[in-house]
Parts: structure tokens; sequence; C-alpha cells
């Protein structure tokens, strides 16, 4: 992947400590617009070209080169947090910080991928994963 | 209209008590493209060295179908965070933006895609919903 995510570990560290001091935290990031199937329903094989593919959907994130053409790429995630700290209820009445905590991360990665010949016309294409989105569930168990 | 006007006071008073704060980052890497620049590249005329000369030397450079690919590439993260007492609500979004210019075996512009997610990033509380 090309995003280099050390640079926006500073934004994703910040964005931790301001979520932190509360009783329960919901927190979404996503990654680019998620394309779905209805999104992509126009290209046809051996018909469309990645012109026509960008003129829709942008550019993709990346171009790569296979044995048989070229691979674009277009990545997105949609991730979702969700946080419950029953330990802050007991705050007002305890000497001590108690915490008692329950967290999880859903994280709906994927890729829409393509595959052009050498004039630039789609010869395949299909999703890296069919993911459903994820849900915001605390319960890790 | 007598009846609305302490609910409105009601309603505002429990939202500051409940509002301890909002926040607001954002982060980019990579500098913006300028679409003057981009502008500049003609299709079959602008050579190679007109490319880095107005946009400097590429981030990526791919070689595909037989021709260098230039792809440059910015992002940008925006987040919004609404903090309350009992709950607080965050959304990071990261958009990019990218460029891919092909040159040919001649180191001539053949093509040149543009795009510029980053424009229609917004700060974003609600992490429900789209």
């Amino acid at each position: 992947m090309k995003l280099p995510l050390s640079g926006l570990c500073p934004i994703l560290l910040s964005t931790v400590m301001c979520v932190t001091f509360a009783g329960c935290n919901v927190v979404r990031i996503t990654l680019n617009t998620p394309l779905t199937q209805n999104d992509v329903a126009f290209i046809v094989p051996g018909q469309t070209t990645l012109a026509d593919v960008i003129t829709r959907l942008g550019t993709p994130d990346s171009i790569t080169e296979s044995y048989t053409g070229v691979v674009a790429t277009y990545r997105f995630l949609d991730m979702k947090y969700s946080r419950v700290n029953f330990g802050w209820l007991l705050k007002p009445f305890s000497p001590i910080d108690s915490d008692l905590i329950i967290s999880r991360t859903g994280l709906g990665t994927d890729a829409f991928e393509l595959l052009c010949d050498s004039d630039w016309v789609v010869t395949h294409q299909s999703f890296l994963r069919h993911l459903s989105g994820p849900r915001f569930n605390p319960y890790p168990f | 209209m007598l009846f609305f006007k302490p609910l409105a006071g009601i309603i505002i008073v429990l939202a500051l008590v409940m509002l301890q704060g909002c926040a607001f980052s954002r982060g980019t890497i990579g500098e913006d493209i300028r679409s003057e620049s981009v502008a500049a590249i003609k299709k079959a005329t602008t050579t190679k060295a007109e490319v880095l000369s107005l946009l400097g030397a590429p981030d990526r450079l791919l070689q595909v179908n037989g021709r260098d690919v230039f792809q440059y590439y910015r992002y940008d993260a925006k987040v919004g965070s609404l903090l309350l007492i009992l709950i607080n609500f965050s959304r990071l979004s990261i958009k990019s933006d990218d460029l891919f210019v092909i040159l040919d075996r001649e180191g001539i512009v053949e093509d040149v895609i543009l795009s510029k997610r980053t424009d229609g990033l917004e700060f974003r509380f609600w992490p429900f919903g789209e």
C-alpha cells in the first residue's frame, strides 16, 4: 500500500487521545470513498477503457504492470471502533480511578482491481474481498 | 410561543452541560498538486524535463506498458471530535489527490490523469451512516 501511514500517526494518536477520556467512544476512519458493485456496474470487460473508468471513479491509487497488462487498483478502508468504560460510572463515588473497558475494532479494508490490456481496455475487474461493512459493536467476546 | 422559549432554553443548557468540547485536527502528506502546473502539460508536446521543472520529481516512478509513468500524490486527513460527558464521537476522513503523467519511449507526455478527491473533504463528527 502506498499510503505512508507513519506520516498520519500523529493525527491518529491525537484522535485516540481525544476520545479516551469518556465513558463511551465511537470512532470511524474512512480512507477514500468506499466503492460498491453499483458504482462499477458500468464497466464492461473488453469495451470499457481505463480512461472511461477514470472519468467516473477518479484516478486509481496505484498502477502496476503484470505479465498480461496493467493493473489499476482503487483502495478504500472503513474502520469502526467502539469502546465502553464501565469503570467511568464509578468515578464520582470511588477514590481510585478504576477502569473496566470493552472495545472492538472492525476494519473493513478492500480494493477494486482492474486488469487492462496494452491498449488500456479493461479485460477483468474484481473487488479484492467482498466485505460487508463492519458494525459498531463494543462487545469483544 | 411562550412554551417554546423555556424548552429551547432547556435544550441549550443541556447541550452546554453535556458538551465538554470539540476537536478539529488536520494532517497532510505531500505538496498540493497545482492545477495551473497540470494545465501547462500538453499531450504529445511537453517533454519529461519540462514535467520535472513544472512539478518536481515524482513521488513514484513506474514502468507500465513500456512507458514511464510519473505519479504524484497528496493525502489530506481531517478529524472532527465531539466530546460529550458520557460519549465521544469522532470521525477521521482521509482522501488523496493523484496525478499520473504517462510518458512515451521518447520521453514525451502521452497522457495526464488527475483526480482531486480532497476538494470535497469536510470535517465530520457523526460516525454513523455514510
